[in-house]
Formats: C-alpha cells, sequence, structure tokens
C-alpha cells in the first residue's frame, strides 16, 4: 500500500519545516478540490433525493399546497392497497422470468458457441445486438409486432394458418404479460450470453483436451468440468439478472403503461402513476421509500445466500 | 485383420456422420437465435419503406416498391430534427462531464492516502445499489425546487450523478494500478498535482477512459426514465422521449413509426458495429461491476 501518502522528496525537506507544512497544506486542498465536483454532484443529485423522500414520505401532499405531517398513514395506506401488492407481484413475475429465461438461454448458446465454428464471431455480434439499442426503440418494435390488427406476430400466426391463436397481445389480461415477458428476456440475453463467453474462454483448453482423451462425452465434460469451472460467473448473472429487473420501468411504459386493468403495472409504473397522475407526492415518496429498502434488502439476500460480497 | 479395419471404418463413419449431423444441428440453433435476435429490428426496417396498403397485404417480403414518405412524415411530425440534436447535446455534455470530474476524483482516490479515502470510495460506489427509479419522485420534487424543470440542462445533473460511481469505480481501479513511481520523477520536475493528472494520468488511462466513455454515452442516449420526468418541453426533448410519444401520438401511422425508429437506430448500429469489441468490453464490465 504505497500511496503518495507524502510527497518522495519530503525527506530532504524536513529540515525547512516551513516548506513541507506548506506542501501538506497544498496538497490537501488539491484533493479537496479534487474530490469536491464529483462529490457535490453525487450528494446533491443522488444521495440527497433519497433523504428527501424519506421526509415527504411522512407528509399528505399534493405536490403544491402545504404539507401536513401524518407520520406511516402513508405506509399503512400502501400496504393495504391491493393494486400496490399486485404490482409487486408482477415485480417478482418479472425478476423470475428475467432469471429462468435469460441465463439458462444465455447459458446454452453460449456453451454452443464456445467451439471452433465458422461464424462465431456473427453470433456474438447479432446475440449482443439488443442490449445496445434503448428500452424505448425496443418496446415501440415490440409493440408494432403484437399490435392486434397489423402486428408481425399475428400476421405471422395467420399465414401459417393458425388464425385462432392471434390474439390482442397487449390489450388482454390474460397474455399482455406474458407478451411483455418475452420483450424482456429478448433484450438481455445477449448481455449475459457474452458475460458466458469470456468466462468459457477463460477455462484452460489442457483440462477439457485431457477429459476428452479419457473417453468423457461432450455432455458428461459440461456439466462435470465446463460448467462447475464457471459456476461463480453464472451466479453473478443471476444477481445482476435479479437487481436489472427490478428496474423494469420504461419497457412497461412505453409497451403498456401497466394495462390492460393493471396486470402489467410494476412498483416502479404504480410509484408514478400515483404521483403524477393522481397528484399524491407523499404517497408517491413511501413508493419509493419501499422500492428502494425492498430492492437493497432483496439483492442483500440474494448476494448473502449465493456467497458474493454486495459491493 | 480385414473385419477389424472395416469395423473401424464403420465406426468411423458414424462418427463423423454423427459429428456432422451435431454440426448441422447447433448451427441450426444458432441461426434461430439469430434470427429471432435481429428480425424484429429488420422487420421494421424493411416495412418502413412500403405504402400503407402494401405493409397491410405484404409484411414478410421485400417492398415492390421503396416509399419513402415515411421517413419525410417522420421526420416532421416526430420533428426528429430537434430530437438528435438534444440527444447529441446532452449526452456529450453529460458523459465529457462526468468522465472529467470522475477521473479527477479517482486520481485523488486512487494515488493519495488520507483519512476520509476509505469512506469515500465507498459511498460512491455504494450509488451503484441505488434503484434509480426509486428517485423519480424526488428527483421531480429537487429539481423543481431548484428550478431547473425543462431546461437545456437539467438532464446532466441526473446523467452525471447516477454514472459517477461505475465511471469511479472503473477508473479508480485502473489509477490504482499503475507502478508507484511514475509521478516521482514529475513531482522531482517541479509538477503540480494537477499537472500531473492531466499530462500523466489521464494519457495513461486511456483504456478505462475509453471504457467509461462507452459505457456513459450508451446510458445516457438510452436514458428515458429521467427525461420522462424532468422534461416537458417538445423543443427539449431526448430521442427516446420523443419517440415514446410520437408513438402515442400517431398510433395508427404504423409506417411512419417505423421509419422514426429504424432512423434512430441507425446512428447506434452504426457506432456499434465500428466500435464493437469496446462496447461489448465496456458494457459487459460495466454491468458485472455495476
Amino acid at each position: 500500500m504505497v500511496h503518495h501518502d507524502r510527497l518522495p522528496n519530503d525527506g530532504n525537506l524536513s529540515w525547512i519545516g516551513g516548506k513541507t507544512v506548506h506542501l501538506v497544506k497544498r496538497r490537501k486542498i488539491a484533493i479537496i478540490l479534487g474530490i469536491l465536483p464529483a462529490l457535490l454532484v453525487y450528494v446533491v443529485f443522488a444521495i440527497y433525493p433519497i433523504i428527501q423522500s424519506f421526509y415527504y414520505s411522512l407528509m399528505d401532499w399534493d405536490g403544491f399546497s402545504e404539507m401536513t405531517f401524518v407520520g406511516m398513514d402513508n405506509f399503512s395506506k400502501l400496504f393495504q392497497d391491493p393494486l400496490f401488492w399486485n404490482s409487486v407481484k408482477n415485480n417478482l413475475f418479472v425478476v423470475i422470468a428475467s432469471v429462468l429465461g435469460q441465463v439458462p438461454i444465455a447459458l446454452f448458446i453460449a456453451l454452443l458457441l464456445n467451439r471452433k465454428l465458422k461464424g462465431v464471431k456473427i453470433f456474438r455480434t447479432i446475440g449482443f445486438l439488443p442490449v445496445v439499442l434503448s428500452t424505448v426503440v425496443i418496446s415501440l418494435t415490440w409493440s408494432l409486432i403484437y399490435n392486434s390488427k397489423y402486428g408481425m406476430l399475428n400476421e405471422f400466426l395467420r399465414a401459417i394458418g393458425l388464425d385462432s391463436l392471434a390474439q390482442n397481445w397487449l390489450g388482454d389480461t390474460k397474455w399482455a404479460m406474458m407478451a411483455v415477458l418475452v420483450t424482456v428476456i429478448w433484450q438481455f440475453i445477449g448481455l449475459y450470453l457474452i458475460i458466458f463467453l469470456a468466462a468459457l474462454q477463460n477455462i484452460p483448453v489442457e483440462i477439457v483436451e485431457a477429459a476428452k482423451i479419457d473417453g468423457a462425452s461432450e455432455w458428461t465434460t459440461t456439466w462435470k468440468i465446463t460448467l462447475p469451472m464457471i459456476w461463480d460467473t453464472v451466479i453473478v448473472a443471476v444477481i445482476l439478472c435479479i437487481s436489472g429487473s427490478l428496474k423494469t420501468f420504461d419497457l412497461i411504459y412505453v409497451m403498456t403503461h401497466g394495462g390492460p386493468a393493471h396486470s402489467t403495472d410494476v412498483m416502479a409504473l404504480y410509484m408514478f402513476n400515483e404521483t403524477f397522475n393522481n397528484l399524491q407526492y407523499g404517497y408517491g415518496s413511501a413508493v419509493s421509500v419501499f422500492i428502494f429498502f425492498f430492492s437493497l434488502i432483496l439483492i442483500f439476500i440474494i448476494t448473502k445466500l449465493l456467497g458474493k460480497k454486495m459491493i | 485383420m480385414d473385419t477389424i479395419a472395416r469395423i473401424n471404418q464403420e465406426i468411423n463413419g458414424t462418427t463423423s456422420t454423427k459429428k456432422r449431423m451435431k454440426k448441422t444441428l447447433i448451427y441450426m440453433i444458432l441461426i434461430l437465435f439469430a434470427i429471432v435476435n435481429v428480425y424484429p429490428i429488420v422487420w421494421m426496417a424493411i416495412n418502413s419503406f412500403k405504402s400503407e396498403e402494401e405493409f397491410a397485404v405484404n409484411q414478410f417480403g421485400f417492398p415492390k416498391e421503396f416509399v419513402f414518405q415515411n421517413y419525410v412524415d417522420a421526420w416532421h411530425t416526430a420533428n426528429l430534427g430537434v430530437l438528435f440534436k438534444n440527444s447529441i447535446f446532452v449526452c456529450i455534455t453529460a458523459t465529457i462531464l462526468t468522465v472529467l470530474i470522475g477521473a479527477l476524483a479517482s486520481y485523488f482516490l486512487a494515488r493519495f492516502t488520507f483519512k476520509m479515502n476509505k469512506f469515500l470510495y465507498t459511498f460512491f460506489i455504494f450509488g451503484l445499489l441505488i434503484p434509480i427509479h426509486a428517485t423519480l419522485v424526488p428527483m421531480f420534487i429537487l429539481m423543481r425546487n431548484l428550478g431547473l424543470l425543462d431546461t437545456p440542462i437539467t438532464l446532466l445533473f441526473p446523467y452525471m450523478a447516477f454514472h459517477l460511481p461505475i465511471t469511479i469505480f472503473i477508473l479508480t481501479s485502473f489509477i490504482k494500478a499503475f507502478p508507484k513511481d511514475i509521478e516521482e520523477s514529475a513531482i522531482m520536475d517541479g509538477a503540480g498535482i494537477f499537472r500531473i493528472f492531466w499530462s500523466i494520468i489521464l494519457p495513461m488511462s486511456r483504456p478505462a477512459l475509453a471504457t467509461v466513455v462507452i459505457l456513459n454515452f450508451i446510458y445516457n442516449w438510452n436514458e428515458f426514465s429521467f427525461a420522462l420526468v424532468l422534461i416537458n418541453d417538445p423543443t427539449l426533448q431526448t430521442l427516446p422521449l420523443g419517440l415514446a410519444n410520437f408513438a402515442g401520438q400517431f398510433t395508427t401511422n404504423y409506417g411512419a413509426q417505423m421509419a422514426g425508429l429504424t432512423m434512430s437506430l441507425i446512428p447506434i448500429i452504426i457506432f456499434y458495429l465500428f466500435l464493437e469489441k469496446e462496447i461489448v468490453n465496456g458494457m459487459t464490465s460495466g454491468a458485472v461491476k455495476g
């Protein structure tokens, strides 16, 4: 740990006491000047709003007139609202679908790509493409695909004679959630694919070769050698996937706005609507406090369960 | 002897057919994956060149004749020119500022020991755990109190604040790894601390800087929720926000919607194809560390 605790020529200067003090002081000022801009922006625009939301969550406030202190009323109202619990449930659906959809598919494709094949690079490029695109563009594109009248999905079903299966995918409470989940899964497979490929390529070739010489089939090598060796990465991906899918907001806002009949409502959307449509800033702040702790605690539990460090 | 050879040959024969079948199967799965991945985009791009009449009857083929009217419509009704301009301004300014102040802070966090160092570093990294959407409501209130709703610089503040943690995380670990004596000769020459930062640390951090620049750029370019909450003025909207509003208002003009979406995709796809390696590395390391 040899950082520049002292300037390297401190020793030579120690006899000119005044000069050293001057240098130490200058160093201190430099440190403050260097860190302050980042710290200021970060504290004012990331930390302070959260602290502020704790305060507002105890108030009854329409955002414009005087606030009144109501203690924990907002929270008790929140916990009694079935629509809120519905949004929590849907949020957990998104989490589960992402983990069970993205991780296994990405792992499977990564295992297929991790061999000498022509065109591996092209598959990688195409695989990662959706990750780069904006969620809004993806949501709008998939909304067109799901469109009941002209959407590609229904056109395709009609073209192969399955007219009866054509649905109003985003407009039907039975199908909307599933349709949204397919898009959620589609969007991020590529991210995990690349993470898994990188891990697979770190496995020493000799180990796999040795297993082959011993007559192990590819199936056995995959299960007994490859997967155990990248298991840590799989766990990191699961954690990433959970914390990422907890954040789902943009996609559902654009595709269904939580509808129809709240069937795709998630916590952040519930908060958004309660705050900006129903003008309940105090109540909305209570929801954001809940989301804050809910996410932190869930990630904490999962990282503990899977034996990883949180930061 | 003869039989053994024949058996051997047969075994080899079957294994090689088996091998070939396996390879074909793998290719089929991969091609299916690629189609699922890219076809939604291709479908949209192709159909954006069709007239409304043709789109209704021929969705899966190439356009019989290319119609550019959709593009003209989209450009005018969605105000794409303004959206592009706003997105480019916000994105580039926020990226430069974040990386600059982030790099400066990282330099001091990585190469100086002082009492608060560890605490400050952890405090910054904690930002990676903050669920951004939980801050939408308080952010709106804060910006309104500051009189910063609906201004050209509004979005810079949340974008900087929320991307500083990953920027500082990546840069600090990179700068920490420099050999300890690199600044010494410069100090001997009498260079000041900031001079060392500017002419030694920054140039040496180039690979990590590239990663954080790309990461910041893509996050900012695609950001939607802060823009949704903080920007109302149509002349200040960024591309994702403007496109979402446009699609909401012109739900029946599919051709123009597809044309608008396709146009907004072109720059990012070109950017991706040129800088694929850097983007993929940046975004995966950003995700894994984030």
